[in-house]
C-alpha cells in the first residue's frame, strides 16, 4: 500500500469513527446531571431519557474486601438521569451479551444498583458501602425479580420444566388450600419467608430498597418505596429505578452517586462486582 | 486471618476468626461397619426438614457408598484434588487447610456445585467389581471393596461455611456447638455453598437463600437425639458431647470413643475444620484410601475396634449406640450391663454389655423337619 493511500484510508477511518461519535449525542458528561421533567418515565425505552445528557461511569473491580473480584468483566455502565417532584430516576445501560435472570446453585443472576449517601454532606462517607454511624441508600435490582414481575411461575418447574415432585407436606389433600392449616404448614417448609426474607418468587416490584453501614452490614430498609423496570436487548440489559429524592436534595443541590453491576454468568454476586466510586450529581433547575 | 489450634491437625492453623470454642459441642459417632444404606435416616431427615419447594433434591443427611458414590457429584475428589498432596508427619497435618490455601480474593478454597450435581444422590451404589476369586470384570483402582458413608453437617468447630460468609449470616452457637444459617439475614450468595468442603450447605432456588442440617436443635434443647439418630435401622448412631482433648472424660461417651480410644476419626481433618462428626472406620478398605479419608489415626482406630469382643468396656459402650432417643451425656459399665445417663446424672437407658446371641439348631427335633432361611 502506498503511503498516499494508507493517509486516505487512515483519514476515512477516523472520519467514520467520528460520524459514529457524532450520533451517539450527547457528549458524555463528566459528572452525573440531572434534568427536571414532569413526570418521570418508568420504561427503559422512553425517549423522554434523551433529554439527560448520558455520563459513561468506568467500571472498577470490587478488590477491596473479601470476597473480591479478580477479573474485571463489565468495563463501564451509561447513565441518565431525570427528575420529577419528590423522585429521581437513573436509567443505567450497560453491555451484557448472557440473560441471566434465574438463580440456582452455580447460577447466579445479572443485576444493578445505584448508591446514595443519606446525608448531603462535603465530604461523603466510603463509597464501598458507607461507614458505620454514616449510611448509604441503595436500589437493587435483579434480572431474576423482574421475570417474577413479569409473570414467572412460582414454582420449580419454572426453573426446570420436566422437575419431578413426590410430595409436598402442605399440598397434601387433606388441607384445604388456602385455609389456616395449609398455609401455616407452607410456611413451616419455607423458613427464609417465614423470617420475612423473600429472596426470590413473585413481588410487585423487581427491586429493594437497602441500607448500608460498611460491608457485611447490608439490611433492607424498613419499606422499599423505589420502583424499577429492566428490559433486556440482544446487546444488554436498560434498567430504571426510580427513589424518592434523598432528603435535602434539591435542584441545584449536589451530592454524590455511586453505581454497581453483576454478570451473572461471571458468577458475579454480593461483593463480588464491578462499582464505580462516588461520581458528583448535579440536579438542574431547567431542562 | 487469625492463629488458631485445631488438635485434629496436630497444629496451629490460619482462620479467619479468633478460637472461640463453645460451652460444650454437639458431636457424633458414626459406626461404619453397621451401616446397610438403608436410607432411614435420609428419609428421616427428609420428611423432618426438607419437604419443601426449592428442597427437592436437598439432602442434609445422605449416605453414599465409598469410593464411586458422591452427593453432591465429585464433592470431595474434587476438592482433593484443587488441595493438591496431603502430608503428614506423624500426627502432625503438613500440608495446606483450606484455610491456608485460599487463593487472592477468597477466604477460603472452595468450588461451587452446580444443580445437576445433586441429582443423582444414588451414583456409585453399592459399586464394586465382579467376584474376587474368579477376578475382576472391570479392572478398576478398588475392586473388592466398598463401603458406606453416612454424612450430616459436620457442625464444625472451624466452619468454612461460617468463614466465608460476607454477612456473618451464619452463627455457631455458644450453647452446643451447633452451626446455624440465619434466614432472616442470607441473601443468597452461596459464598457458603462453595466454601463448604463437605457440601453440606444448600441453595434453595424458591427461597433463594441457602440452607443447611440444624442438628435438629429444637430436640437437642430437650436432651433428645436427631432424627436421623432416632431413626437409624442399623444402630450406627451415637449423639453427645465432646470435650477439648485436654478435658476428656472417660464417662463420656463420645469422649471415650473419640479421645481416650481414639477408635472414631474426623473426616477429611485435612481440611482444617475440625468436623465433629466422628467415624468408626470400615475395617475391609485398604488403609491407604482410609487414611485420605480419616487421616492418621486409621491404623489404631481399626485396632482398637477389632479388640472389641475382648474388651467388655468398649464393647459394652458401643451396645448404647441407637438404644434410647435421649442424649447420653454419662455412661458406665456394671458387670453385664451398661447404663447412660443424661447430663444431671439420671440414668435414661441400661442394656446388656453383650447383646444375646441365640442360635437355632438346624434341625427342629419337635417338628423333625430342618429348619431353614431360604423359601
Amino acid at each position: 500500500m502506498s503511503i498516499v493511500t494508507r493517509v486516505l484510508v487512515g483519514s476515512s477511518v477516523a472520519l467514520l469513527a467520528g460520524g459514529l461519535a457524532c450520533k451517539r449525542a450527547p457528549v458524555p458528561t463528566l459528572e452525573v446531571i440531572g434534568i427536571p421533567v414532569q413526570k418521570v418515565p418508568t420504561d427503559p425505552g422512553d425517549s423522554m431519557w434523551e433529554r439527560a445528557p448520558e455520563h459513561v461511569a468506568r467500571l472498577l473491580v470490587q478488590d477491596v474486601v473479601e470476597p473480591r473480584l479478580m477479573k474485571p468483566t463489565t468495563s463501564e455502565v451509561r447513565v441518565r438521569v431525570l427528575t420529577g417532584p419528590g423522585e429521581i430516576a437513573f436509567r443505567l445501560e450497560w453491555e451484557d451479551p448472557v440473560r441471566d435472570d434465574a438463580m440456582d446453585a452455580g447460577r447466579f443472576v445479572d443485576a444493578c444498583a445505584v448508591q446514595l449517601p443519606r446525608k448531603l454532606e462535603a465530604e461523603p462517607p466510603n463509597p464501598q458501602m458507607g461507614e458505620a454511624g454514616r449510611p448509604v441508600e441503595i436500589t437493587f435490582w435483579r434480572a431474576d425479580w423482574q421475570a417474577w414481575v413479569e409473570g414467572r411461575r412460582d414454582d420449580i418447574r419454572s426453573f426446570y420444566p420436566n422437575a419431578a415432585v413426590d410430595h409436598y407436606p402442605f399440598a397434601a389433600p387433606s388441607l384445604n388450600p388456602g385455609s389456616a392449616e395449609q398455609v401455616e404448614m407452607a410456611r413451616l417448609y419455607a423458613p427464609a419467608e417465614a423470617a420475612g426474607n423473600r429472596r426470590s418468587g413473585p413481588r410487585e416490584q423487581p427491586v429493594e430498597d437497602l441500607v448500608a453501614e460498611g460491608p457485611g452490614t447490608l439490611a433492607p430498609a424498613g419499606k422499599t418505596v423505589s420502583r424499577g423496570k429492566g428490559r433486556r436487548s440482544a446487546r444488554g440489559w436498560r434498567v430504571v429505578l426510580t427513589r424518592p429524592l434523598p432528603a435535602g436534595l434539591a435542584p441545584r443541590a449536589r451530592t454524590q452517586v455511586a453505581f454497581a453491576v453483576w454478570e451473572g454468568s461471571h458468577a458475579e454476586v454480593g461483593a463480588r462486582k464491578m462499582r464505580t466510586g462516588w461520581i458528583p450529581l448535579l440536579l438542574k433547575e431547567t431542562p | 486471618m487469625a492463629r488458631v489450634y485445631n488438635w485434629q491437625i496436630g497444629r496451629e492453623m490460619s482462620y479467619w476468626y479468633p478460637e472461640a470454642r463453645p460451652k460444650r459441642q454437639f458431636a457424633a459417632v458414626f459406626d461404619i461397619n453397621k451401616c446397610i444404606a438403608c436410607q432411614t435416616c435420609t428419609l428421616a431427615c427428609k420428611t423432618t426438614w426438607t419437604s419443601g419447594r426449592g428442597q427437592e433434591y436437598m439432602l442434609w443427611n445422605n449416605v453414599e457408598t465409598k469410593p464411586y458414590g458422591f452427593y453432591p457429584l465429585a464433592w470431595d475428589v474434587k476438592l482433593l484434588e484443587m488441595l493438591n498432596g496431603q502430608r503428614w508427619k506423624g500426627r502432625v497435618y503438613l500440608g495446606q487447610t483450606i484455610f491456608e490455601a485460599a487463593p487472592a480474593g477468597e477466604r477460603v478454597l472452595g468450588w461451587t456445585p452446580e444443580a445437576q450435581d445433586y441429582a443423582y444422590p444414588n451414583v456409585g451404589e453399592d459399586d464394586c467389581a465382579g467376584e474376587i476369586s474368579r477376578g475382576a470384570e472391570l479392572s478398576l483402582p478398588h475392586t473388592q471393596w466398598f463401603f458406606y458413608l453416612a454424612r450430616i453437617c459436620n457442625h464444625c468447630t472451624y466452619p468454612a461455611c461460617l468463614a466465608s460468609c460476607p454477612r456473618g449470616a451464619i452463627y455457631k452457637r455458644p450453647q452446643d456447638g451447633i452451626v446455624l444459617s440465619d434466614q432472616g439475614r442470607c441473601r443468597g450468595y452461596q459464598e457458603c455453598v462453595k466454601a463448604c468442603p463437605y457440601k453440606k450447605v444448600f441453595f434453595n432456588p424458591m427461597t433463594g437463600t441457602s440452607e443447611k442440617c440444624i442438628a435438629c436443635f429444637p430436640k437437642i434443647e430437650q436432651g433428645l437425639q436427631p432424627q436421623c439418630f432416632l431413626n437409624c435401622i442399623g444402630k450406627i448412631r451415637l449423639a453427645g458431647w465432646l470435650s477439648p482433648p485436654g478435658q476428656a472424660r472417660p464417662d463420656n461417651p463420645v469422649d471415650y470413643l473419640v479421645h481416650i480410644r481414639k477408635v472414631a476419626l474426623p473426616l477429611f481433618p485435612q481440611f482444617g475444620l475440625e468436623p465433629n462428626v466422628y467415624y468408626i472406620p470400615p475395617i475391609h478398605t485398604p488403609q491407604r484410601f482410609l487414611e485420605q479419608m480419616f487421616g492418621p489415626g486409621v491404623s489404631e482406630a481399626i485396632a482398637a475396634y477389632r479388640s472389641a469382643p475382648h474388651d467388655p468396656e468398649l464393647a459394652g459402650l458401643l451396645c448404647l449406640f441407637g438404644s434410647t432417643e435421649m442424649i447420653v451425656a454419662r455412661w458406665r459399665r456394671q458387670g453385664d450391663w451398661v447404663a447412660g445417663a443424661d447430663e444431671k446424672g439420671v440414668e435414661v437407658v441400661r442394656v446388656p454389655a453383650r447383646e444375646p446371641v441365640h442360635v437355632r439348631a438346624a434341625f427342629d427335633s419337635q417338628r423333625r423337619i430342618m429348619r431353614t432361611n431360604c423359601p
